[in-house]
């Protein structure tokens, strides 16, 4: 049995446990067992792009260890799997743990990454009848490398209409405490994000990171735009079941 | 003796140098060539096809002619199509051959003169070398002074076939060869006609350099 | 917080809803990048050209005492003069003097990062010498009496019909913004100072270690006069300019004209290495290279980041940057804005007072995606929050907060459990309809964002609920 361990960022399991249930999900239709391992709390991202070092560091050493005897993790994040592959080798440099935190680098993978990298499927069953637009997240794009994969993954969604949105690559504003401290800049790279989203004539905007999506759909919902976000988890598990049409989990509040 | 004199003036220079030696103790990264890299520029099969290509893109008025005498009546007809007023020409014995065929009408200021002048309306010089790869032109100080091929609102370039090479390495490979490298305090490539993009980045040409650059390129001797 | 960082805090918040300033200069760098997409086809491999630059800056700046003694041996051997500068006073001074000295009423200068970072122009203006900046960049930002706004294009912030209306108020002789008639209007205004100035000064792109020649790349031409007509040429660089030898210019050449302004190759690419020789027919009697420090061997010393002194200045980074594009160059108060001047700025000398630039990011990489030498920039504004952190440290409420976050998410349960608190409390604020106001936790958020939605259970209570404990 082929079986996987979830790597749910904090902030999903706390603020959008949507996109975890809906990653477990389209991962138990295409034959992968799921596990949770509850232990697990946070990367230490938010210290580590803060500058705090020394409090982000026990944070990847007890994620290390949390991950230890997994043979494969699949995380919901471009932005939180960077951290484990591409920073975690220099956070724990100077540590006993770097040999061990490379080797977990080797077996994390971003959800779309996973799905037609590891797994070698690009269609999910899914069915999404709506214009969806992409916006390429940061992380996912430049330290991951992921340009295709997720567009591959949609365009094997039925009914889909994808669009390119224009500017894509260009970042939406959010990059961690960088919407606190400087949120003017933040909020004025969200409308930009969100100009050129609404300019595509998408219904639906979508992306690999939860964290993108949270910063968009506040300020989408801010400018009462008509374009709604949702997860690329949240399209790969909408089919068509018994249970009827596709249903939004949950159904966006509407000021 | 003078150089110790120098460098007690300069008492930066030691400290500089300490605190560069002190700094490279520690080796730093570097990125690893990936091994699938190519050649970074293509070869250039066909030098003078490419030149003649290249002019035509950065706005080189590039005049092939059979030989030098046919050359002459080019600058001719360039310098026929120009205002009155003083040329200012390079001091060669080709371009001294050349004069006694356009120079009616015109007054002449030679380099052995010294400078040009703020009002030249066209200068005319020869080049070390021509450079397929980007229709670029190699001029030194040798070619008429450093004011030579810059002052003008035209200037035109009297070379030959032999002097075009293929690309930037061949360029820099033949200054070398020339000896032009060592001999000049000045050189300078020349790549188009002046221009500025200092405007809503959208380019302009004729900014204080030349608006109009020829290239009179004999296939062969007279 | 400095006073520096409260401004750059006030002056972004300005330019975030400027909307059309965001829209000149998404146009101006539209532009841009139209015009590399076309010309990036001349390289073969550009991935290899990079490769090779990075390579070329490498064994320069790690072999950097050896290349500079022997730069200035040639320069010397040419009866040219080096001047070793620690800081920018004293580079100001050995040119302030030797105009003086010398007899010089009027300068001509063409652009460059260094005197500006050394304040050259206000120094020699104070001293009562006449400059006139010649780049025509520099010209407009000078008559505005503004700092350049951009390292490449220093007045890429204003549109032709402000630079006409600018032109006409301080010069006369417009009749059109047609950007052909404006750059024939600075022909005119320059053409005497280019003929009567006694000094002309320079920066360099590049210094030329087997040759000892100074590389000065322009479009215009004002830099070939500016070196040519006056009778003493000055060229002031920072030590990191040097290269090992002249072939490398085959491929750096290509390199910042096509970053620089997505051109095959600039105009005008000059080596200059002597006054006028003795054969020579025109040309300075006088030839200084000012070499300048100014913390740049501080840098040096860090292993970690010396590869940020390996830029070429094509201004590359700049464009790419969404938070350039938002707020634009002069919001940085620098010398350097963008990530260059980021990573750049509070490692020279008197950076400490900005030390919020590094931290004015999203990190999203398309800098070091664009770097043409392939500089790590985004990873070195992460060091150098890291050393930041670790020397100034943080606010204090920062520190605090790091310590509360780590002390909770070293423990599962505590983790949830607070999460589960921090979540009851949200809700309850929300349904009370008290977002953005002053007891909401998460007010930076929603003062910008509409609140959102704070879920009744998390991922951890519903898979528990749906698989039981693991």
């Amino acid at each position: 049995m082929k079986k996987v361990a979830m790597f749910i960022p904090c902030f999903v399991d706390q603020l959008t446990p949507e996109v975890g249930l809906d990653m477990a999900r389209v991962l138990q239709r295409i034959g992968y067992d799921t596990e949770f391992p509850d232990a697990q709390t946070c990367c230490g991202q938010p210290g580590f792009n803060s500058g705090y070092w020394t409090d982000a560091r026990p944070l990847a050493e007890r994620f290390v260890h949390v991950f230890r005897s997994a043979e494969v993790v699949v995380c919901p994040s471009g932005s939180c799997t960077t951290m484990v592959r591409n920073f975690y080798p220099e956070l724990l440099a100077r540590t006993t743990l770097v040999g061990e935190a490379v080797s977990l680098g080797r077996r994390v993978f971003e959800f779309s990454e996973f799905l037609v990298k590891v797994a070698e499927v690009s269609d999910v069953g899914a069915r999404f009848p709506h214009r969806v637009a992409y916006h390429d997240a940061c992380h996912a794009l430049r330290e991951l490398h992921l340009k295709q994969e997720p567009r591959e993954l949609l365009r094997h969604v039925r009914e889909i209409e994808f669009v390119e949105m224009p500017y894509s690559e260009e970042c939406c504003g959010f990059g961690g405490t960088f919407a606190t401290k400087f949120s003017m800049i933040s909020s004025a790279m969200g409308e930009t994000k969100s100009g050129n989203a609404e300019s595509s004539g998408a219904e639906y905007l979508t992306s690999t990171d939860p964290s993108c999506l949270l910063h968009l759909d506040g300020v989408l919902r801010r400018r009462r735009s008509r374009v709604l976000t949702i997860h690329l988890a949240g399209i790969l598990a909408q089919t068509e079941g018994p249970g009827g049409p596709a249903r939004l989990n949950p159904a966006p509040e509407r000021s | 003796m003078e150089q110790a004199d120098k460098h007690a003036q300069n008492p930066g220079r030691e400290r500089i140098l300490a605190r560069i030696r002190a700094a490279l103790r520690e080796a730093a990264p570097q990125h690893q060539a990936s091994s699938t890299a190519g050649a970074i520029f293509a070869a250039v099969p066909d030098a003078l096809g490419r030149f003649q290509q290249e002019c035509a893109g950065n706005n080189t008025e590039c005049l092939v002619v059979p030989d030098m005498g046919a050359g002459t009546a080019a600058v001719a007809t360039v310098l026929g199509s120009l205002p009155a007023g003083e040329i200012f020409v390079q001091d060669a014995p080709s371009l001294r051959s050349m004069t006694s065929m356009w120079h009616e009408g015109r007054t002449v200021r030679w380099s052995s003169e010294g400078g040009p002048t703020e009002s030249s309306s066209a200068t005319i010089s020869l080049a070390e070398t021509l450079v397929a790869q980007t229709g670029s032109i190699f001029v030194s100080a040798a070619c008429g002074g450093r004011g030579a091929s810059v002052v003008a609102p035209v200037h035109i370039v009297v070379a030959g076939l032999e002097q075009l090479v293929p690309d930037l390495p061949a360029a820099f490979a033949r200054l070398r060869e020339s000896g032009a490298l060592a001999k000049n305090s000045y050189l300078c490539l020349i790549t188009g006609s002046s221009r500025t993009a200092d405007i809503e980045k959208i380019i302009v040409m004729g900014a204080h350099g030349p608006r109009r650059l020829v290239v009179v390129l004999a296939l062969g001797s007279s | 917080m400095s006073s520096a960082a409260q401004e750059f805090l006030r002056a972004a918040a300005i330019k975030s809803v400027d909307l059309g300033h965001r829209q000149t200069i998404r146009r101006a760098i539209d532009h841009y990048e139209a015009a590399v997409e076309h010309t990036r086809g001349r390289f073969n491999d550009w991935e290899a050209a990079r490769q090779r630059c990075h390579e070329i800056k490498w064994e320069a700046l790690n072999h950097l005492g050896r290349y500079l003694v022997e730069f200035e041996g040639r320069v010397r051997a040419r009866r040219g003069h080096v001047f070793w500068a620690e800081t920018s006073e004293q580079a100001q001074q050995y040119i302030t003097d030797l105009a003086l000295r010398r007899g010089v009423r009027t300068v001509v200068k063409s652009k460059s990062m260094v005197t500006e970072e050394i304040h050259l122009r206000p120094g020699l203006e104070r001293k009562g010498f006449k400059v006139f900046e010649t780049d025509l960049g520099e010209f407009i930002v000078q008559l505005r009496n503004e700092r350049p706004y951009h390292i490449m294009t220093p007045a890429m912030h204003l549109t032709r019909s402000e630079i006409a209306d600018l032109f006409t108020e301080k010069l006369g002789g417009v009749d059109s913004d047609d950007p052909q008639g404006l750059v024939a209007v600075a022909r005119r205004e320059l053409r005497k100072a280019f003929f009567s100035a006694e000094m002309g000064v320079s920066g360099a792109n590049f210094l030329v270690a087997d040759s000892g020649m100074v590389a000065l790349t322009t479009n215009e031409g004002n830099g070939r006069l500016g070196t040519s007509l006056p009778r003493i040429h000055v060229a002031v660089t920072g030590i990191e300019k040097v290269i090992p030898r002249i072939e490398d210019l085959a491929v750096l050449w290509p390199v910042v004209a096509l970053s620089g302004t997505g051109q095959s190759l600039a105009c005008y690419n000059t080596l200059i290495g002597g006054p006028r020789g003795p054969n020579e027919t025109d040309g300075p009697e006088e030839f200084h290279v000012v070499l300048l420090d100014n913390g740049r061997s501080e840098l040096l010393a860090d292993a970690e980041q010396r590869d940020v002194l390996h830029c070429i200045r094509c201004g590359a980074c700049l464009n790419a940057c969404p938070v350039f594009r938002t707020i634009g160059g002069h919001t940085y108060a620098t010398t350097y804005p963008g990530p260059i001047g980021s990573v750049l700025t509070p490692n020279l000398h008197a950076g400490g007072q900005f030390r919020h630039l590094p931290f004015a990011s999203s990190l999203c990489g398309a800098c070091t995606d664009v770097c043409p030498v392939k500089i790590d920039l985004h990873h070195h504004l992460l060091h150098n929050r890291r050393n930041i952190v670790g020397s100034a440290k943080g606010p204090m409420s920062e520190q605090i907060g790091f310590k509360l976050w780590r002390w909770a998410m070293l423990n599962s349960r505590r983790f949830a459990f607070l999460s589960l608190l921090a979540r009851v409390a949200l809700r309850v604020l929300y349904r009370l309809g008290l977002e953005g106001s002053m007891i909401d936790p998460m007010r930076p958020w929603t003062k910008v964002h509409a609140a959102p939605r704070i879920p009744g259970k998390s991922f951890r209570a519903l898979w528990r609920e749906q698989h039981g404990t693991s």
